[in-house]
């Protein structure tokens, strides 16, 4: 188990410091110089030179590199070349957000996901179960940002309860914070729930066919009892896989999903720098937003072996 | 001990197993035996309760003073662990991968009302008791690193744990090596309370049983004490089968049953087995019934 753990751990490493140099090599070839940028098109030569110099990126590229990923290991994400403000802190407040939207979305998912799959899974040859999976097809056709615009048409425009935007710390007020991100955690977690529930099911419906749940039975448990005690974990092998994949998405979809509500999390942080060519910013936040996915399968791989004997001792 | 009347099981509309009827008294070894298709291991789900879905039993069977059969579900899973328990064919997948072997022998106790402390403790006994090497070692196991023989004997402690009146082997060795078969069997045949053991390995229940029931088509065709089945079977059907698994001189060809089991469903009217069958004739059309004392059987045209 330490030796599976140790493993996952360096290729966690490994990937990250390759991930870093993709994310680099990506935005040097982009064509822009960032002092060109700063002065506009009527700078002197000698005055871009001068930036350039201070900016650091007369340097070579191996030399620059080492600075900005030297720096990340620090938390230091560099000085954004356009506000002059450092770029660590903004990612920072705005990574917290952006977080607690998706795991809200997830939970939300999951809240909805496991019940109904493992229902629409126990009564599949039942009309209501047949309607869940039905239903679950609809919902991954929906797309989050348009989740999310027909839930603030009925939620905010139609019933007025709800605001369809905006954000307020927790630490300003804890009611006003869970209402402004109710609507978006529905958009992402209604959809993503939908997408997870089919998987739940076809999970549940698999162990339901499996030998050792019938000897649970053999045993003495109902077979709800067997499916409680020996299914569900079982089932979950699958399901965390797919709950990873899905985190990633959901991390992606936060961007449009924060535009759609105007919250100010890491997507609308990667969109404004963007907008405003600010290349060094954009940089930082791909970079984190890469990370995060590295991590989290990283975190799925740890959960595997967690849940799966048969993967500790393997690989 | 146990007394089945009539049963009979069914998918939809197609009549798997029709009207079994047979007893066992306790410590008694009687095999079940027949070609895939037969309805044997339907026989045994039909009695402990656990048919697959859309799959429906009927008829009578009793264990002691409990009906098994059109009995609601809740009442049913109280006896099946204690009274009556149940070993399959497929020892690789039986187990719950996920659940360390102890805890899955322990599970069949704690579940019939056994003190959590004192199952685990018993647990461990058990696994000794069906001559696991090392059992504290094995109860800290999981199934992947058992073997199959081992796994099978897990599943043996698991269906002794609460003594019961009955058990049921459905194939357990098929899936073993033969070496290993035969220490499995041995150790069978010294557990077993009163035991109903299906194969199709005729030399298996020459080995561990009394009495013989022979299946084809969803019924008993012939029944009877080993011996005198084996020794000198009277229905056709048991007669081919036995044929087909002697022991013939180099060099002759083997001797077969011509044709195939039909698909369920398909059977003939009147003796299931006369499509098949080098003596039919125009009796056959009529259903022929068990009939005998002792040694039954149901054919118009027995052997001698």
């Amino acid at each position: 188990m330490i030796l599976y753990l140790v493993k996952r751990l360096a290729v966690l490493v490994v990937s990250t410091a390759v991930a870093g140099v993709v994310v680099f090599a990506f935005m040097a070839l982009l064509p822009g110089d960032p002092a060109e940028i700063a002065l506009g098109v009527n700078a002197t030569p000698e005055a871009l030179e001068e930036l350039r110099r201070q900016f650091g990126t007369d340097r070579p590229a191996a030399a620059q590199f080492a600075d900005w990923f030297g720096g990340l290991a620090q938390g230091d994400f560099g000085t954004s070349y356009v506000t002059s403000s450092p770029i660590g802190p903004q990612v920072a407040d705005r990574l917290g957000v952006t977080v607690t939207l998706v795991l809200g979305g997830m939970v939300i998912a999951l809240l909805i996901a496991v019940p109904l799959g493992v229902f629409a899974a126990v009564h599949h040859r039942d009309p209501l179960g047949v309607a869940i999976s039905a239903a679950s097809q609809v919902g991954i056709a929906i797309p989050a940002f348009l989740a999310g615009i027909l839930l603030v048409f009925v939620f905010a425009v139609q019933a007025q309860a709800l605001p369809s935007g905006g954000y307020v710390p927790f630490t300003e007020s804890p009611g006003e914070w869970l209402r402004g991100l109710l609507l978006p955690w529905l958009s992402l977690g209604l959809v993503q729930g939908a997408v997870l529930t089919r998987y739940v099911r076809s999970a549940v419906l698999d162990v339901m066919r499996e030998d050792y749940l019938r000897t649970a039975r053999a045993k003495g448990r109902g077979r709800m009892g067997a499916l409680w005690r020996h299914g569900l974990r079982n089932a979950s092998v699958p399901v965390v896989t797919v709950l990873g994949l899905q985190l990633a998405t959901l991390l992606i979809g936060a961007v449009v999903v924060e535009r759609v509500f105007v919250i100010p999390g890491l997507g609308d942080l990667l969109l404004n720098g963007v907008a405003g060519r600010d290349l060094l910013l954009v940089q930082g936040v791909v970079m984190v937003l890469v990370v995060a996915v590295l991590l989290i399968n990283f975190v799925v791989d740890v959960a595997y072996a967690a849940l799966d004997p048969r993967l500790r001792g393997a690989r | 001990m146990l007394s089945v009347e009539g049963l009979s099981v069914s998918a939809e509309s197609v009549r798997l197993v029709r009207e079994v009827s047979f007893a066992i008294a306790p410590g008694e070894r009687v095999g079940l035996i027949g070609e895939s298709g037969s309805g044997k291991s339907l026989t045994a789900l039909a009695l402990m309760g656990l048919l697959p879905e859309g799959v429906t039993a009927t008829g009578t069977a009793r264990l002691r003073e409990h009906d098994l059969l059109g009995v609601p579900e809740g009442r049913l899973k109280r006896l099946r662990g204690r009274d009556v328990s149940m070993v399959f064919q497929e020892p690789m997948t039986a187990l719950n991968p996920l659940m360390r072997v102890g805890a899955q022998v322990a599970e069949v106790m704690t579940l019939h009302g056994e003190p959590a402390a004192r199952a685990r403790e018993r647990a461990v006994e058990l696994l000794d008791r069906v001559r696991l090497p090392r059992p504290g070692q094995i109860a800290r196991a999981y199934p992947h690193q058992l073997s199959g023989g081992q796994r099978q004997r897990v599943m043996l402690a698991i269906a002794l744990a609460n003594e019961p009146d009955l058990l049921i082997c459905d194939e357990p060795t098929t899936a073993l090596d033969v070496t290993v078969q035969k220490q499995m069997l041995e150790l069978i045949a010294e557990v077993a309370p009163a035991l109903l053991f299906i194969t199709h390995d005729l030399a298996v229940v020459a080995s561990i049983c009394e009495r013989v029931l022979v299946m084809y088509g969803g019924r008993v065709v012939e029944t009877g004490p080993i011996r005198e089945v084996f020794a000198r079977p009277r229905h056709r059907y048991t007669e081919g089968l036995l044929a087909a698994s002697r022991l013939t001189p180099r060099g002759t060809r083997l001797p077969t049953i011509q044709g195939s089991v039909p698909p369920a469903g398909r059977f003939p009217d009147g003796c299931v087995f006369r499509n098949r069958c080098p003596q039919a004739g125009p009796a056959c059309e009529t259903e022929p019934t068990l009939t005998g004392d002792g040694h039954a059987f149901a054919c118009w045209h027995p052997g001698a």
